[in-house]
């Protein structure tokens, strides 16, 4: 049998890492050559002596990452101050525009004016009075007033005079007249007023039981709502218990994945390979 | 996984029934695990480890799309392993710290090119072989830093105890793991770089020689040879050492 496995071959099958056809040749081979099977048995307690290292325990540091962002030209801090003084020019502009503003510097005197140009108008002359006239006038325009009043007020006597006989007159006559529709009054009339005296109380009783009867309607659905209400309540009480039921039984399913997670963690990061050795 | 779902703008309602069925799945999960572990409890390894796999493919197609929560939690997962590869290499905390830092920074920023999920592994391992290549060229450069050369625990007295992690174990006995730990990993660093990251990777980070291979950019042979070397350069040096698996045995 010429087979002879290369350290390839020898290292794999060391590790276990050989399909089951080669491996049993390996086998083989080292059983026919007892000087390879030394030399092979030599690496495998060096492998089981160097096995003797042990992992140190470490606990992962908090990694803060900072995704670099890209700024964008509209966010650029020195865009934005130019444009804030832009905006500011622009701004003073249009407010001088509006109200008009003009500045003028003329033989060392700095004028600065608001709105257009103030047009004076001149009043016309006016005639000259002289004193006397004035005092005429004033006397003349007196003795009319006086004899205007004068006139209205006698006019006004007159009238007032004759209005107030008027009034006696006419007071005497309606007061004759009450007295004889009084004496005019009948029995019937007063029957009459009695009748709808009653018919007024019969009334004012029946609104006054419907009033009543609306109250009490009114209460009886206020003591309904009043109950709907302690109803609702109840519920959402209950409700609310549940949900702390709810929340506790979702604290520990986070508990309990955690934990599943942990154990899967520590799963994959012992490494396998032990097990997997071939043993001679 | 049950809880694998894309993470999109869902109402409090949906969340909620996504959140009571995922109770469900999970406890229905665990059922058949224990269903299985007392029919074959052989399988049930096999089986939890493709859950695990597909628990963390899923958390990768999710960071691959940008979720921060998935990329963090892929660090919680890889963290202590590419750390593990780092201290292995160097046999420096500090340097093992610097490497699996830059390696997830690497990550986060790279990781939406991930072609293929199944990829990642070796992809994370590329990442951190390259940043440790590049410690390993700055440190040859500043040498003159002795402290660089310093071994963990010679300068810290209380070092090894506060990693321990297994406290409640005889302290006597842990001591002495601890220091055949150290002592081996110093016969590690005898190796070549080229030796000692493919004999890390396969022995000590489980990766199967394809994806050694995968990871270094070199051919499957090639990486089978710096191996089968590599084990024959150990074999030396435990004997230079009179370090044996009986007398590992005694000792412990």
């Amino acid at each position: 049998m010429n087979y002879k496995p290369d350290e390839g071959t020898l290292i794999s099958y060391l590790y276990g890492e050989l399909s089951a056809d080669e491996a049993a040749k390996v086998q083989v081979y080292l059983q026919a050559n007892p000087q390879e099977l030394k030399k092979w048995q030599a690496l495998s307690n060096t492998k089981d002596v160097m096995g003797h290292v042990q992992d140190k325990e470490v606990i992962a540091p908090p990694i803060f990452m900072d995704d670099t962002k890209v700024v964008s030209f509209w966010n650029n801090n020195y865009f934005k101050t130019v444009m804030s003084i832009a905006a500011s020019v622009l701004f003073l502009m249009v407010a001088g525009k509006l109200l008009g503003t003009e500045i003028n510097y003329q033989q060392g005197e700095l004028k600065i004016s608001f709105g257009g140009k103030k047009v004076q108008t001149e009043n016309p002359a006016q005639p000259v009075l002289t004193e006397d006239k004035v005092q005429e006038m004033i006397q003349s325009s007196l003795a009319k007033n006086n004899e205007v009043i004068t006139a209205g007020w006698t006019e006004d006597q007159k009238r007032l005079s004759q209005s107030i006989r008027k009034n006696l007159d006419q007071n005497s006559r309606k007061i004759d007249e009450l007295m004889k529709t009084a004496s005019d009054a009948s029995q019937e009339q007063v029957r009459g007023f009695v009748a709808s005296l009653q018919n007024d109380n019969l009334k004012l009783m029946k609104d006054y039981f419907q009033l009543s009867a609306a109250d009490q309607k009114k209460y009886t659905e206020s003591l309904l709502v009043d109950f709907s209400e302690y109803l609702k309540e109840q519920r959402k009480q209950d409700l609310m218990i549940l949900q702390t039921r709810v929340n506790s039984i979702e604290k520990n399913t986070d508990q309990f994945k955690q934990e599943t997670e942990q154990i899967l963690a520590n799963i994959i990061s012992t490494p396998m390979n032990k097990s997997n050795k071939n043993s001679y | 996984m049950a809880w694998s779902g894309k993470h999109g703008a869902t109402s409090p309602r949906v969340a909620g029934r996504q959140k009571t069925r995922n109770f469900w799945c999970t406890l229905k999960l665990f059922k058949l695990i224990r269903h299985l572990y007392s029919t074959n409890p052989l399988n049930v390894a096999e089986t939890l480890l493709d859950i695990a796999m597909m628990h963390s493919d899923s958390l990768i197609a999710r960071a691959r799309e940008g979720d921060k929560t998935a990329q963090s939690k892929l660090v919680q997962l890889w963290y202590k392993r590419i750390y593990n590869f780092g201290y292995k290499f160097f046999y420096d905390h500090d340097l093992a710290m610097e490497v699996a830092q830059k390696t997830f920074i690497s990550m986060h920023k790279n990781i939406a090119g991930l072609q293929e999920v199944t990829r990642f592994k070796s992809w994370l391992y590329t990442i951190a072989v390259n940043y440790c290549r590049e410690e390993a060229r700055k440190r040859k450069t500043n040498r003159a830093l002795s402290l660089n050369d310093l071994k963990p625990g010679e300068g810290e007295e209380s070092y090894r105890w506060e990693e321990s992690h297994q406290r409640r174990e005889n302290p006597e006995r842990q001591l002495r793991q601890s220091e055949l730990s150290d002592l081996l990993q110093s016969c590690l660093m005898e190796l070549s770089a080229e030796q000692r990251e493919v004999v890390i990777m396969k022995e000590y980070e489980g990766l199967k020689f394809r994806e050694i291979a995968e990871t270094l950019g070199i051919s499957e042979n090639t990486v089978k040879s710096r191996m089968y070397y590599g084990l024959e350069g150990l074999k030396k040096i435990l004997e230079q050492k009179k370090i044996t698996k009986e007398t590992i045995g005694y000792e412990l």
